[in-house]
């Protein structure tokens, strides 16, 4: 580095600089805004992380689509959800287009079928039968393994398709599915928008009142909190009966605790600053304090702890409909059509295949968009010393 | 740490005496009484009136069935599933296999998780985290019973390497343990995936803190610190996804159990709630709540040992 | 042969910059000091002045997405930037030691106090037995009660005053001849703050160590340092003897920051210095601190100011020392605190 002793003549591109350049010129202090901060800043900065994290995207469109579909589908598939139909049982998925490339073409292998009666127009209506896969004796008698279109040999007619196939009564799945993740999402949103309410209130009283008020509530909370989660809601739910309303409610009865003891620790963290001290100084009722002073600085975390618990309350559905304790039949959800799907899994996979998808689709796009939401509105996470 | 123990002690058998009130008041407040229900046998339904001391005042049957199934093992009596008989003669038959099933997915899912889960802490950014992440995300996301109807398809019937129900009757223990290799593996497949992603937070913070430098500064090679302080630092608060786990690993137990027909609680559970099988559902839910709140109480006392700012500085 | 006055590490034109999300953070631009044997540097500056990447270059453990751009790091003729692991594996802790600005996070919590201490001699070959008693030869060194005992205490039974002293004898345990200190005293009540500085006198007279000691806090630096160096946005801007930077200050950045020092006899208000360090991302032509100086020129905005040389030690980045800028002079206040400081230093000579 070039060191000029200042005691000695400087050298010409220093000591030529024009003399104008050397006068007084002080700044203004422009400085300001860099110490400012202001939430709608904050959030206008999550969302511009939220956007660079690709997989939180492409989640938040899958999961919108979803929900497009929830809403749409069950009206334009020309079935209702709950409509039967004796004669086309278990009907394999048939999709206009994808059927002349064999897949979804409603074929399906019928296994050890009397060879003779491949000929018999009752058994085998015309053209149902499409090859013969396997041919072989059983109890000294030929059978034959064939593969037949399914949809000819139930007598379905010509133009009638269900995509995604039909269950044991005949209800065209597809209409099924996307009815039963519409009570699948409500059931989740509701809940979830439940326990945020209850526990926003809750932690909020516990937090602003401190001291006893807020002992008590703590430690009800905590020893509610003990209590193991499946035994508390499936309890509840022998209590309320199946039905999406008591799904809500039994959910509902522990799901609130982790959503108070943020707000309280929000409150904790806040109430001690100055603009809520000066707040409370002046006169400003508890009530305003909370709801404008205090509550607008928990809301980030708020909406991201309901978005991580989304895909949990999700799951809790289908938990029930598994264990004999979800919606009440007929109403479809998605995890009624996993266990029913689950049932003739080994015969009928496509009925397991359809709402699995679904769910595991739905879980992990919640579960991406929820955690680049944390990261979004949590930069700490992230940050590197720079 | 005595003191600790003792708390944990004490916070355990509080929440078990509330599942039990829990359950007393759901028995006598569920819609549709067994004790005049039709189908109910009347030999029977004057053992459960008796039973449950019926003629008293509710805090006095309340009593009863709190001293009932706390000082006499008295869970009541199967009303559907197997009439008239004990609900806990019904349930001891099905605890072992339920609990060999949890204590292999346990056992099988730590040490696995915190395989993953150091691997991808250690190559962070690189291609075997980005995998190794791919796969926590999705193993967190599907459900376990969701994982248990693709194997049970795919490595039962479309490749039968295993067989697709759970073997009870099987010759001898590997048959048996061969059975339910898909189960554990459904059941463990969450579980690792939890205590992968919890590892890798907590190790990559671990692995940039201040003693982790200091460490280096010290002269420790980033292999010698990595083990001797980071790993072990990031055990430590493990446990906090282990008791949640614990949870969940028993909770899935429910549905795997019935969907490979082993024999355990979870089939028996979801049996008699079908069948409304009050007495045994209840007795089935004090049970799983008391063995998940044991092994609870085993972790955070392991864990009050290994943990020295619990085990001396007597924080609870 | 070395002799009592050679230089044992000399930094030259460092540049290092951080590849980050957001840009390309250059956090050190082009900074030059040594180290002789014995002596104690300061290397003073606000929070992202750079200083603690400094630090994190002379011991080889920069972040992963930190880049040496330019620039040596001489000790005992080797250049350090071009050091491999290993050699720095060598250097660290035998050579270099460090002292962290947080003992709390700095220790290891769930490890015996003693064993984080005999890991270190472990490792350059004592026994387990003779590693016990070294460590407890250096806990008492360091000045903490009951030293068996503490051998076997973890570091959340202490104060934070008595883990610093921990952390410092870690950083002694590895014998070095170079001790960095990080903000040793920020962490700490003012109290401890005294004691500390003391103990890392006292350590350096005994063991003839050379100090690099790394504040943001000037005042903590006067009764410590030989020489100081005064670093804003990457740079050094103002290099000195003690004397020269305390009571002959030219830039005015080091002005400010001599104001902002607490003083127990000042009557005024502290003056805290307006405005935030610039965004290093692209840091501001000319002189990074023209924007919040009151003694901006307008050149000052434009043009990097030179490095100029007022005597063999003091040298400062600042056109103010260009013939053709107007004769501004420190506030009045501090002259009058200057003159203070000289009283109270002849006190002591």
């Amino acid at each position: 580095m070039k060191i000029y002793d200042i005691h000695q003549p400087l050298p010409e591109e220093l000591s030529q600089l024009p003399d104008e350049k050397f006068q007084v010129q002080v700044r203004e202090h422009g400085f300001d805004e860099i110490g400012k901060s202001n939430s709608a800043g904050f959030y206008r900065d999550a969302l511009r992380r939220l956007k660079q994290n690709k997989a939180s995207v492409i989640s938040f469109w899958i999961i919108l689509t979803i929900i497009l579909l929830a809403i749409i589908v069950p009206n334009v598939t020309g079935y209702t959800y709950t409509q039967q139909n004796v004669s086309g049982k278990n009907l394999p998925p048939k999709i206009p287009g994808l059927e002349r490339i064999g897949i979804a073409d409603g074929t399906m292998v019928l296994t050890n079928r009397k060879k003779d009666s491949l000929s018999n127009p009752k058994r085998f209506p015309e053209g149902s039968v499409l090859a013969v896969v396997k041919e072989y004796k059983a109890n000294k008698v030929d059978v034959v393994d064939v593969k037949v279109d399914y949809y000819k040999y139930c007598k379905i007619d010509e133009g009638e398709y269900h995509w995604f196939g039909t269950d044991y009564l005949g209800r065209d799945i597809l209409t099924r599915l996307f009815m039963g993740a519409r009570v699948s999402l409500l059931i989740a949103f509701i809940s979830v928008i439940t326990n945020v309410v209850i526990g926003v209130i809750y932690g909020s009283v516990a937090g602003y009142y401190g001291g006893k008020v807020d002992m008590f509530l703590t430690h009800f909370a905590e020893v509610l909190d003990g209590l193991p989660y499946i035994v508390v809601t499936i309890l509840f739910m022998l209590l309320f009966g199946s039905g999406m309303f008591s799904i809500i409610l039994a959910l509902t009865v522990t799901g609130w605790i982790g959503t108070a003891r943020l707000t309280r620790a929000q409150f904790y963290r806040f109430k001690g600053r100055e603009y809520v001290l000066a707040a409370r100084t002046l006169g400003v009722p508890d009530r305003k304090l909370i709801f404008r002073h205090i509550l607008p600085n928990s809301i980030g975390p708020l909406i991201t702890r309901a978005m991580i618990a989304i895909p949990g309350a999700i799951f809790s559905e289908s938990f029930l409909a598994y264990i004999g304790l979800g919606i009440k039949p007929p109403e479809p959800s998605i995890g009624t059509l996993l266990s029913v799907g689950q049932s003739v899994l080994l015969q009928y996979p496509y009925q397991t295949l359809f709402p699995a998808v679904l769910i595991s689709v739905l879980m992990v796009a919640f579960n991406l968009f929820s955690n680049g939401l944390r990261d979004a509105m949590d930069p700490t996470l992230r940050g590197e010393e720079g | 740490m005595f003191k600790y123990i003792l708390g944990r002690i004490g916070a355990m058998l509080l929440t078990l005496f509330l599942v039990m009130t829990l359950s007393f008041w759901i028995i006598r407040l569920m819609p549709m009484s067994i004790f005049e229900n039709p189908e109910v046998s009347p030999e029977i339904q004057k053992k459960l009136e008796d039973r449950m001391h019926l003629h008293e005042p509710m805090a006095v049957q309340y009593f009863y069935f709190i001293e009932g199934i706390a000082v006499r093992g008295d869970f009541g009596t199967s009303v559907k599933i197997r009439p008239g008989l004990d609900v806990f003669e019904i349930l001891s038959t099905r605890i072992p296999a339920t609990v060999v099933l949890n204590a292999f997915s346990l056992i099988l899912s730590i040490p696995l998780g915190i395989l993953f889960g150091s691997w991808a802490a250690l190559k962070r950014n690189k291609w075997a985290d980005n995998i190794i992440s791919f796969w926590i995300v999705i193993c967190i996301s599907v459900p376990s019973f969701v994982f248990a109807s693709l194997l049970q398809y795919f490595l039962t019937f479309v490749w039968p390497l295993f067989p697709t129900l759970y073997n009870a009757q099987a010759s001898n223990f590997g048959a048996q343990l061969y059975s339910m290799i898909l189960p554990i593996i459904a059941l463990s497949l969450n579980p690792i995936a939890s205590i992968a992603r919890y590892l890798r937070g907590e190790l990559i913070e671990t692995l940039s803190s201040d003693f982790m430098l200091l460490a280096r500064t010290k002269g420790l090679t980033q292999g010698e610190a990595t083990m001797k302080h980071a790993f072990r630092n990031s055990l430590v608060p493990i446990a906090n996804t282990i008791i949640p786990m614990i949870t969940g690993i028993m909770g899935g137990s429910l549905v795997i159990e019935k969907m490979f027909a082993v024999n355990g609680m979870g089939g028996l559970l979801i049996d008699s709630i079908l069948a409304g099988d009050h007495f045994l559902t209840v007795a089935l839910l004090i049970f799983y709540s008391a063995i998940s709140l044991f092994t609870i109480l085993v972790v955070d006392i392991s864990y009050g040992i290994i943990d020295p700012r619990i085990r001396v500085g007597g924080r609870a | 042969m070395m002799t009592e006055n050679s230089t044992i590490l000399s930094v030259n034109d460092l540049r290092i910059s951080f590849r980050t999300v957001n840009g390309v953070v250059q956090a050190v631009r082009g900074v030059s000091f040594d180290l002789k044997r014995g002596e104690t540097v300061a290397i003073v500056g606000e929070s992202g002045s750079g200083k603690s990447v400094t630090m994190k270059a002379l011991m080889g453990i920069l972040p992963p997405n930190a880049v040496i751009e330019e620039g040596s790091i001489l000790y005992n003729d080797m250049d350090l930037t071009k050091a491999d692991e290993k050699v720095m594996h060598e250097i660290r802790g035998k050579r270099i030691g460090l002292i962290f600005q947080d003992p709390l996070s700095a220790l290891n919590p769930i490890m015996r106090v003693g064993k984080q201490i005999t890991e270190v001699l472990r490792k350059r070959g004592l026994s387990s037995a003779e590693a016990k008693e070294r460590a407890i030869e250096l806990i008492r060194a360091v000045g903490i009660p009951d030293p068996e005992r503490s051998y076997s205490a973890y570091p959340f039974q202490f104060s934070g005053g008595m883990r610093q002293r921990v952390v410092i004898a870690i950083a002694l345990a590895g014998d070095p001849e170079i001790l960095i200190c990080d903000e040793p005293t920020t962490a700490l009540d003012v109290t401890v703050q005294a004691k500390i500085l003391d103990l890392i006198n006292q350590i350096k007279e005994e063991r003839g160590l050379s100090v690099i000691f790394i504040t943001h806090d000037l005042g903590v630096v006067a009764n410590m340092a030989d020489r100081v160096n005064v670093m804003y946005a990457g740079r050094i801007v103002e290099a000195g003897t003690a004397e020269e930077i305390f009571f002959e200050p030219v830039h005015p950045y080091t002005w400010a920051l001599l104001e902002s020092m607490p003083d127990l006899q000042t009557s005024g208000r502290l003056q805290a210095i307006p405005g935030a360090p610039p965004n290093m991302i692209a840091p501001p032509p000319g002189d990074a601190f023209a924007p919040r100086s009151s003694y901006a020129l307008k050149i000052d905005y434009e043009q990097e100011p030179p490095m100029f040389a007022l005597s063999d030690t003091h040298i400062a980045a600042t056109w103010l020392l260009h013939p053709k800028a107007p004769k501004l002079e420190m506030p009045a206040s501090l002259k009058e605190r200057i003159a203070r400081m000289r009283k109270e230093a002849e006190k002591y000579v």
